[in-house]
């Protein structure tokens, strides 16, 4: 089924006929950051690839603090300042609202459906929100899939050791473990692919689904990965955006990405039940260190909430968990904030047996993945409790033998895995 | 004389029994065919409701659950394979009754049927209630927990019984059981509880309310927020 555009932006379409590049920017009320990624993105087409036609497309969400008068109002067309060739043309923009459930998924929807009826060749995807994007990025984002003919281009970050728990304890090792390539941030915000892969993501039946709303990036590379498309990664440096509200709700966040990735086993699991080891994808780019923020970490906290989880979920995790899971989990508590640890290979166990518990739908699965976030709280505690004295180098290595545990307990949960969605036998 | 009264007297009462007797012999026939149906579902419900996935579904619902807090340790099916039975043999019964052609006993069957409806959907009231409570007070020990409240379970306890009590007043209501005592006590009640926790959580819980206070407002305070981002 064809996606519905905006009659004025299908007329736009119409207009500009082809195109071989695309940079999409979804947003929503990004007003105070988006010029500077229009810009940079500009820049970026301007200076790397010259000679190809290339469009940059705002899908907006409604944004009522003005972003699409900032994009329209934003000049993109003499950047020559940093150019060491001037553009065959001008670099054209499309201001689009984006129709369906409101979220991030469905502005990408839009973004590919115009991709797809310009022919695009190669496309990327940044967030509106960005403060450290370099017109390089463009060039990291596009130029694998333009000059070296891959489908999907994830970013590879460098991220301070305490950043992106979520990812580094649940969505990067169940991710290698499960489809085999070492994609170290597969919820990435920036990322490139290619025409044909935008073409493959609209035929997918899920844009009435949570894709829709959230975890659409984990969703593209995992379909990427599991369907066979080639992917690699770009070095893109620090990532810095507009501060978010410090408040925002972990829970929330927590449910959805891990919602997210326990439907794509559900969706994918005669591809991952078949994938015996796991192979780093090629890297573009050149990694270096850059100084960042210091974070600070309240572990008391987390391993208050993860003592108080032991003591009061203990009929919901009873649901989850194997006994002899919930026996070790239970035996962690108590233990106080110096001496508290959260082992790799009990961790995986629970990340696995809540996989399971989803797939049988042992709870609610609302109520089934908020009861992991103390567990989740617990892990992360121990894990800045291990690596409190450790550098950049011994965090990965930390993770990558997390990562390894879980390699090695695949086989595990390949043998318990529910043959049915709602039943308990293998 | 008196021999003809007593003849007569004879005489009438045996053309009434031989009046009466086919609509005993209907009752017995019904309540007869009523024993045998209330069998045949039980039976019949005891073999396919497994098979279709009742207990599977009761355990993920909690219906499982708020069947055994009220005491029903059978599995779900088999309860509602016995209960299934008992309601098609009370129906039998009450048609059976109506056999007899009796006035009075036309009029009972005749309120029963007017009431049957009331009890169907107090029942229901009373399932969805427990169902609901059960699954608020799930969602509310798990974001209490996750909020890091000590209260976790106080919390949850107190709506789960609040919410209980609000569909058993409902029930009530339904089935005409003491309209206004039912809902003057459930007022009463409600209301005394809430004052009483009031009362309670600021004067001998003060120091608890400072303190859960505080730590409401502190979550949004810069220096007990994690630098984390999570994702």
């Amino acid at each position: 089924m064809s996606v519905p555009l905006d009659p004025a932006v299908g007329e736009r379409v119409r207009e500009l006929g082809t195109a071989d590049l695309l940079v999409g920017i979804p947003s929503y009320n990004n007003a105070r950051t988006i010029a500077h990624v229009v810009r940079a993105v500009a820049a970026g087409l301007a200076k790397h690839f010259p000679d190809r036609k290339a469009v940059i497309v705002n899908s907006d969400g409604g944004s009522r603090d003005g972003t699409p008068q900032v994009v329209a109002s934003t000049e993109i067309g003499s950047p020559q300042t940093i150019l060491a060739r001037h553009p065959l043309g001008p670099v054209h923009k499309i201001l689009t609202p984006y129709h369906g459930v409101p979220g991030k998924g469905s502005a990408l929807r839009t973004i590919f459906a115009i991709a797809e009826r310009l022919g695009a060749r190669a496309c990327a995807v940044v967030d509106s929100d960005l403060r450290s994007i370099t017109p390089a990025w463009i060039e990291l984002l596009l130029g694998p899939i333009v000059e070296h003919g891959f489908d999907y281009v994830a970013p590879l970050y460098l991220r301070h050791k305490y950043d992106g728990t979520i990812t580094n304890s649940i969505v990067y090792p169940l991710t290698r473990s499960l489809y085999g390539r070492e994609v170290r941030q597969p919820i990435g915000g920036e990322f490139g692919f290619s025409g044909r892969l935008a073409a493959h993501y609209l035929s997918r039946p899920v844009w009435e689904s949570d894709v829709a709303r959230f975890g659409v990036d984990v969703w593209m590379t995992t379909t990427a990965l599991a369907d066979g498309f080639r992917v690699c990664e770009s070095f893109l440096g620090a990532k810095i955006h507009d501060p978010k509200d410090p408040s925002a709700d972990l829970t929330a966040m927590l449910v959805q990405v891990v919602a997210a990735v326990f439907d794509l086993m559900e969706t994918y699991h005669e591809r991952w039940a078949a994938v015996e080891k796991a192979e780093a994808v090629p890297l573009f780019g050149f990694p270096h260190g850059v100084g960042l923020e210091p974070v600070s970490v309240n572990v008391a906290r987390m391993v208050g909430i993860f003592d108080q989880g032991v003591r009061d979920l203990r009929e919901l995790w009873e649901a989850a968990l194997e006994p002899h899971v919930l026996a070790d989990v239970t035996a962690l508590a108590g233990a106080g904030e110096s001496a508290f640890r959260f082992p790799d290979p009990l961790w995986v166990r629970v990340v696995h047996d809540f996989a399971i518990a989803y797939r049988r739908r042992a709870l609610p699965r609302d109520q089934l993945l908020r009861s992991l976030v103390p567990l989740y709280l617990g892990r992360t505690a121990a894990f800045v409790l291990a690596t409190a004295a450790s550098g950049a180098a011994e965090v990965e290595a930390a993770i990558g033998a997390l990562a390894d545990e879980f390699v090695r307990q695949t086989p595990d949960l390949r043998a318990r895995w529910p043959a049915r969605a709602g039943s308990k036998e293998a | 004389m008196l021999n003809d009264v007593l003849r007569m007297t004879l005489v009438q009462f045996v053309d009434r029994v031989r009046s009466f007797a086919p609509n005993v012999l209907a009752m017995l026939a019904v309540l007869l065919v009523g024993v045998l149906a209330a069998g045949a579902v039980r039976v019949a419900l005891s073999f396919a409701l497994p098979r279709l996935g009742v207990d599977r579904f009761a355990e993920r619902s909690g219906l499982g659950d708020v069947a055994r807090r009220a005491g029903l340790t059978r599995r779900p099916s088999r309860t509602i394979a016995l209960a299934t039975a008992w309601v098609v043999l009370a129906i039998f019964v009450l048609l059976a009754v109506a056999a007899l052609d009796v006035q009075v006993a036309v009029d009972l069957v005749t309120r029963a049927f007017a009431w049957l409806p009331h009890l169907l959907v107090a029942f229901a009231l009373l399932l969805a209630g427990g169902l609901v409570a059960g699954f608020v007070r799930r969602s509310v020990l798990i974001a209490a927990v996750n909020a890091g409240l000590p209260t976790a379970r106080l919390l949850s306890s107190g709506a789960h019984a609040a919410l209980l009590v609000l569909f058993s007043a409902m029930a009530l209501e339904e089935v005409g059981l003491g309209q206004r005592v039912v809902l003057t006590a459930f007022a009463i009640s409600f209301g005394g509880v809430v004052l009483a926790l009031a009362l309670a959580f600021g004067l001998a819980g003060k120091e608890v309310a400072r303190d859960s206070l505080e730590r409401l407002l502190r979550r949004r305070g810069p220096e007990d927020e994690d630098g984390l981002k999570h994702l």
